[in-house]
C-alpha cells in the first residue's frame, strides 16, 4: 500500500505545553482515517502542520512524497481541505464560489456541486455568509466533491453541525470515497456516526497517540467489563483501562479476554458478577480516553 | 486562475469602489462649487493673490481623502482573509502563493491608483479651465504627496491586516502612521517636489512588507 500522508516524529508545543511528541502515523491510499481526540488534544494542530499553515518545533510531514512547508502547486490541486467549521469565502453567493472555483482545477465537476445543493433550499443568488452552519457545510462539501481530489483532508467536519446534516455529510462522503477510491484524513471530536465512515482509527490523547487500529478491530475488541466488587481502588495497568465506580458496580474497559480481565482484577481484590459488553465506536473513545 | 483571483478580491471590493468613486466626485463637485463661490466672494484678483501669495490649498478636502480611500480598500480585501484565517483556503490554491499574493496586492494597487488618477486628472483639468497652467502645475506638486500616501495606505494595511500576531500588528500600525506622516509635512507648495521620489521608492519597498507578515502567517506564529 501507497501511504498519501505520513508524519514523522512531528513534536510540538504551545508554549511549554506539550502537544505532541514524536507523533508518527501514515494514511494508506484509498483508505479513510480519522483522527479523534477531545478538545484541545491537537487535532486541528496536525491539520494545520500537514498543510504548511504551521511549523513543528521538530519532524516533518509529507504528503504524496512532498514536504509540507514546501508542497506544490500541482500537489495542492489534489488535496481537498475542509477548515475547521466549514469556513469558506462567505461573501461570494452560491453560483459565484463555484465560478470562482472552477477555474483552479482541471478536473472540476460543476454537477457534483449543484447536485448536492438541490437538496438545500437556497437560491443561487444566496450568500453564503447568510447560510446556516449545515447549509454552508453542504456548499463546502459540494465544492469538495466538485474539485474531485485524490486526498481529502476535513478538520473537524462535524462541529456544529445537527444530527440530521451530520449524517448526510457522512453518508455522501462514504459514497463518494467508496466510488472514487478517494483517500479521506478527517479529525472530529464528535464520535458519533464516525464507525460508519472511518477505516482506520488514531485516538488521540493529550501529548501522544494512545490508539491506532482499525475500527473494525476496535469494534471487535475492545470491550466494557462491568463487575461488584467491596476494594475502593483498582490500579492501572496494561491490560484494562479506566476503571471506575459508577453507581454499585464498576466499570472497566479492556481488549483483553474476559477470562484475563478477571485474572487481573482478582489480584488483591474480591470480584464478582463479571459481565462483558461489546461497545460503539463513541463507548471505545470514553473508554479509552476516559470521562473528563 | 489569474482571472478568479481578481474576481475574488472584485467581489470584496466593489461596494467599496463604488463608494470611493461617489466620495471623491462628490468631494470633487463640492471644491469646485467652493471655488467659484470663493472667486465670486473676494474678486478673482483677490483670489488669484490669495493663491500665490498666501498658498492657499485649493482642494483641502483632498489631504486626507486618498489616504482613507487605500486604508478601506486594505481593509475591505485583507480583513476577510483573516477573519476565520481564511487565507488558508487562499494559500491552498493550486498556484504559487508568491503569485497569488502579488496578484491580491496589484489588484488593489491598480485599483487605488485608478481612483487616484482619475481624480487627480479630475481636479487638474477642471482647474485648468480656471487657472493658468503655472497654478495648476502648483496644485499638482502639492496634490501628489498626498495621493501617493493613498498607495502607502493601501500597503501598509495589508502589511498590517495580514500579521498574525495581535501585538505585532499594532507596532506595525504604529510604523506605519509614523511614515505616513511623512506625507503630510506642512510646507510650501512645491516643496516636496525633491522628495517625492523617496516616498515614491518607499511605497514599492512597502510592496514587501505583506510577503513577510505573510510569511509569519504560514509559520503559524499566534
Amino acid at each position: 500500500m501507497e501511504p498519501l500522508i505520513q508524519c514523522e516524529d512531528i513534536t510540538h508545543y504551545y508554549g511549554n505545553r506539550l502537544i505532541y511528541k514524536n507523533l508518527n502515523f501514515e494514511v494508506q491510499k484509498g483508505k479513510i482515517l480519522g483522527l479523534l481526540g477531545k478538545n484541545g488534544t491537537g487535532k486541528t494542530t496536525i491539520i494545520n502542520i500537514l498543510n504548511g499553515y504551521l511549523k513543528p518545533q521538530s519532524g516533518i510531514c509529507r504528503i504524496f512524497g512532498e514536504r509540507m512547508d514546501k508542497l506544490s502547486p500541482q500537489t495542492k490541486g489534489r488535496i481537498g481541505l475542509l477548515l475547521e467549521g466549514h469556513i469558506q469565502h462567505s461573501y461570494f453567493n452560491v453560483l459565484q464560489i463555484e465560478r470562482y472555483y472552477s477555474r483552479f482545477f482541471p478536473r472540476w465537476k460543476k454537477e457534483a456541486y449543484f447536485r448536492l445543493l438541490e437538496k438545500l433550499r437556497v437560491s443561487h443568488k444566496q450568500k453564503i455568509s447568510t447560510m446556516s452552519c449545515g447549509q454552508r457545510s453542504q456548499v463546502a462539501l459540494g465544492l469538495l466533491f466538485a474539485q474531485d481530489p485524490d486526498l481529502l483532508i476535513l478538520d473537524d467536519f462535524s462541529m456544529g453541525l445537527d444530527p440530521g446534516y451530520r449524517r448526510l455529510f457522512v453518508e455522501y462522503l462514504k459514497e463518494y470515497a467508496a466510488s472514487e477510491d478517494k483517500t479521506i484524513f478527517l479529525t472530529s471530536h464528535i464520535i458519533q456516526d464516525m464507525e460508519m465512515l472511518i477505516d482506520d482509527c488514531i485516538i488521540l490523547d493529550y501529548g501522544k497517540i494512545l490508539l491506532h487500529e482499525p475500527t473494525d478491530y476496535i469494534l471487535k475488541n475492545f470491550r466494557r467489563f462491568t463487575f461488584s466488587a467491596s476494594s475502593d481502588a483498582f490500579a492501572e495497568n496494561q491490560i484494562v483501562r479506566n476503571t471506575g465506580k459508577t453507581g454499585n458496580r464498576w466499570e472497566t474497559y479492556s481488549f483483553a479476554s474476559i477470562g484475563d480481565v478477571r485474572a487481573v482484577l482478582s489480584v488483591n481484590n474480591e470480584i464478582s458478577d463479571l459481565k462483558e459488553e461489546t461497545l460503539s465506536l463513541e463507548d471505545a473513545f470514553i473508554g479509552l480516553t476516559g470521562k473528563y | 486562475m489569474y482571472q478568479s483571483i481578481v474576481y475574488k478580491e472584485w467581489i470584496k471590493t466593489q461596494k467599496v469602489i463604488w463608494l470611493l468613486l461617489a466620495v471623491f466626485l462628490g468631494l470633487g463637485i463640492y471644491s469646485f462649487m467652493k471655488i467659484a463661490e470663493d472667486v465670486r466672494l473676494t474678486g478673482t484678483a483677490a483670489y488669484w493673490e490669495a493663491i500665490i501669495q498666501k498658498d492657499i490649498s485649493l482642494f483641502p478636502f483632498f489631504k486626507y481623502a486618498p489616504l482613507l480611500s487605500g486604508f478601506l480598500l486594505g481593509i475591505t480585501q485583507y480583513l476577510p482573509e483573516l477573519q476565520y484565517k481564511r487565507l488558508k483556503l487562499t494559500l491552498h490554491l493550486p498556484l504559487n502563493e508568491n503569485r497569488i499574493l502579488s496578484l491580491m496586492l496589484l489588484y488593489g494597487f491598480s485599483v487605488a491608483g485608478l481612483l487616484q488618477f482619475l481624480t487627480l486628472s479630475g481636479l487638474l483639468l477642471g482647474l485648468s479651465f480656471l487657472f493658468t497652467t503655472e497654478i495648476v502645475y502648483v496644485v499638482f506638486w502639492k496634490l501628489l504627496p498626498w495621493f501617493i500616501a493613498g498607495w502607502a495606505a493601501y500597503l501598509l494595511t495589508a502589511w498590517v491586516c495580514l500579521e498574525p500576531l495581535w501585538k505585532r500588528r499594532i507596532s506595525n500600525m504604529i510604523a506605519g502612521i509614523c511614515v505616513l506622516s511623512f506625507f503630510f509635512i506642512q510646507s510650501k507648495s512645491g516643496a516636496y517636489q525633491p522628495f517625492i521620489p523617496y516616498l515614491a521608492t518607499f511605497v514599492l519597498i512597502a510592496f514587501s512588507f505583506p510577503f513577510y507578515s505573510v510569511m509569519r502567517f504560514k509559520e503559524g506564529i499566534q
